[in-house]
């Protein structure tokens, strides 16, 4: 519970060694889990097996990175930090964007940068609610998440979209190395992050903003526009995990909002990943697989797809709970 | 803000301070005019009635438990899990054949049982409260899909389980239904505990202060673990009132309520300058949302179309309250 920082100086000692304990633990929990994967799920170290997995992955990674940045710039504040509720629901709408153009008649090309738009319009909408009318993110992004839905709704009247172009059927089929297009495109995405929020100035301000905004502002950064732009950035990550998701599914489908709770579980579990639990960016992939692991290995063991839910949740839980220990009185 | 604006009379900055805080009550007029001058139905009395019975009841007690949660300085995304559960277990237990009585109560234990779990979460085993009740939502989701073969319904539309459900749902006392004598029941006792008794007091400062209300000597552990037990009770009395309502138990229903419910409670927080969330308000934000879904409905927007003009104008409200209070500080 937030009852401020009341641990004294003798909180301090002990806390790197017990949230060095903690980081541990979270580490031994997943591989506790996929050591039981390797040893009872037959086929689960194929490499056909993982590299499925990392592809399954793509969408989910693609939009809990998104989330990431928008949790670093805001501060993870319950009600007031940076949240968007908004990311699934943006995502459902661009797809069907995307499949409707194309159906249209019109090309990869325009199609895509029209999708790239959308979602970041979308993304503008919340910057303009959250930064410039002072709209808490929790509402803020809950009012144009019904409204992205319901735009989705009425542009596909809640039917499948089918969708097939050039750029689809590579991103289906496409392979390198023996590797699918859509891993590929995790593995470079995440990349590319790991570099711009780990090793670019650009990253360590956003932390600095997120971390203590009145202190960022003092020493001359721009806090209004890194704010904004991550929700534009969220906007966009979900324009792009909606290519993904009509290439996967070869169509736009309804219920795409399902989502919202994996990429806020996927975004929140990595932070325990961190020394100071903030999003990161190795942490959040590693939770995005994760995730994709249990379920995974749920099929391989033919257990209901019913539990992954729950174990997912308990998992969250059993995590977040070893973490308060070693956030002491300021969890 | 420092800069000085150079037409600014103390009358039109006292007027945008009404309006930020009636920025909900003057969309609801607006609202309520434009309906009832755009369709003869709107204002009937057979219309309010059912806007009332059908979209307002159930919400509204549910938000009054999420109420509670954000004055705590909390928030509850598992109310829809207690809504399922009460639903659940009391439409099983009539199924297996239960007396009436015995499957509410034991409906209501298996809310409070939510409840339960969630304040162990927050307040023992310290998990930030979105945390918590995200994890607790993903599990009752599994639970719901395990006991229930994936997620079929359970319909119980004739015999002694009907019976019971029309006790609860087409009963009336003094001409007023069932359902909305629970409703007014349940203000008055939320508003007594949080605005009129030192319960109140304390968790209004535990969601303002936490780190002072510790200081002072606030049990906070108790508080904070009442206030989950008792939004998880609220939650689970419009999951018997749901199911009575549709005589039938729809897995994972309840999650219609979640995202209505925080928006009412966060809507109501425009009516204080402090953004605390109040009993008045949160009844305020219920009504608006159920008043602009029917009045769509009536003038014959379907319900994608609703969806996004529901959003707009929960948009629109929160803009107008927030923009203007950044504005005049």
């Amino acid at each position: 519970m937030a009852s401020a920082s009341a641990s004294g100086p003798k909180g301090l000692a002990g806390r790197g060694i017990a949230t060095f304990a903690v980081r541990a633990g979270a580490f031994g929990a997943f591989v506790a889990v996929i050591v039981y994967f390797i040893l009872f799920a037959p086929g689960f170290t194929s490499p056909f097996n993982i590299f499925n997995v990392v592809e399954q992955s793509a969408i989910l990674g693609v939009l809990a990175f998104g989330m990431a940045i928008v949790i670093i710039g805001g501060g993870s504040n319950i009600t007031e930090g940076g949240i968007d509720l908004s990311m699934a629901a943006n995502m459902g709408l661009c797809a069907a964007a995307y499949a409707s153009l194309l159906q249209a008649g019109y090309s990869d090309l325009v199609s895509v940068a029209a999708v790239l738009l959308v979602g970041a319009v979308v993304g503008a909408v919340n910057a303009l609610a959250v930064v410039g009318l002072g709209i808490l993110p929790l509402l803020a992004t809950l009012a144009v998440m019904n409204i992205a839905g319901g735009a989705e709704l009425t542009l596909t009247e809640n039917t499948v979209v089918p969708a097939s172009s050039p750029l689809l059927a590579f991103l289906m089929t496409g392979r390198f190395l023996d590797v699918s297009v859509l891993a590929w495109f995790l593995i470079l995405f995440s990349g590319l992050m790991a570099v711009a929020i780990h090793y670019t100035g650009v990253g360590l301000r956003l932390y600095a903003v997120g971390g203590h905004p009145e202190a960022a502002r003092a020493a001359g950064l721009g806090v209004r526009r890194y704010v904004s732009l991550t929700y534009v950035f969220a906007g966009l990550c979900a324009a792009i995990a909606s290519v993904l998701t009509v290439s996967r599914l070869s169509a736009s489908t309804p219920g795409s909002n399902e989502m919202l709770l994996s990429i806020l579980a996927a975004a929140l579990l990595g932070t325990v990943f961190s020394r100071r639990f903030v999003p990161t960016v190795g942490g959040t992939l590693l939770s995005v697989l994760f995730i994709g692991f249990l379920s995974n290995g749920f099929q391989l063991l033919n257990v209901s797809s019913y539990w992954v839910n729950g174990v997912q949740g308990a998992l969250i839980l059993l995590v977040v709970a070893a973490t308060s220990f070693a956030r002491g009185q300021e969890a | 803000m420092m800069e000085k604006s150079l037409i600014r009379p103390d009358t039109i900055s006292r007027l945008a301070g009404l309006a930020a805080s009636y920025s909900v009550i003057i969309a609801f007029l607006a609202v309520v005019t434009f309906f009832s001058l755009s369709t003869p139905t709107f204002l009937t009395f057979a219309n309010l009635y059912n806007v009332l019975v059908n979209n307002i009841v159930m919400l509204a007690i549910v938000a009054l438990g999420m109420t509670l949660v954000v004055s705590s300085g909390g928030i509850d995304l598992s109310v829809g899990v207690a809504v399922d559960m009460a639903s659940m277990v009391f439409v099983m237990l009539l199924a297996a054949g239960f007396a009436g009585p015995a499957g509410v109560v034991i409906g209501l234990a298996a809310a409070l049982a939510v409840g339960v779990l969630n304040s162990i979460l927050v307040t023992r085993l310290r998990i930030s409260p979105f945390l918590a009740t995200l994890g607790v939502l993903f599990i009752g989701q599994s639970t719901q899909q395990l006991s229930t073969g994936g997620g079929l319904p359970i319909y119980m539309t004739s015999g002694y389980p009907a019976e019971q459900f029309n006790l609860i749902a087409r009963t009336s006392l003094a001409g007023i239904p069932t359902p909305v004598v629970i409703l007014v029941l349940g203000i008055a006792a939320v508003y007594v505990a949080l605005h009129r008794s030192v319960f109140g007091r304390y968790v209004l400062a535990l969601g303002i202060q936490p780190g002072v209300a510790w200081y002072s000597g606030i049990r906070v552990s108790k508080h904070i673990s009442w206030v989950y037990v008792a939004c998880a009770f609220l939650a689970g009395i419009t999951g018997i009132i749901l199911s009575a309502t549709v005589k039938s138990y729809v897995p994972l229903s309840g999650n219609a309520f979640l995202l209505d419910a925080i928006g009412a409670t966060f809507i109501g927080t425009t009516l204080s300058r402090e953004r605390r969330p109040s009993v008045l308000g949160t009844l305020l934000g219920v009504v608006l949302l159920a008043v602009v879904k029917n009045g769509l409905l009536l003038i014959g927007w379907n319900f994608y179309w609703q969806q996004v003009g529901v959003g707009v104008l929960v948009f629109l409200v929160l803009a107008v309250s927030f923009g203007l209070r950044r504005h005049l500080n």
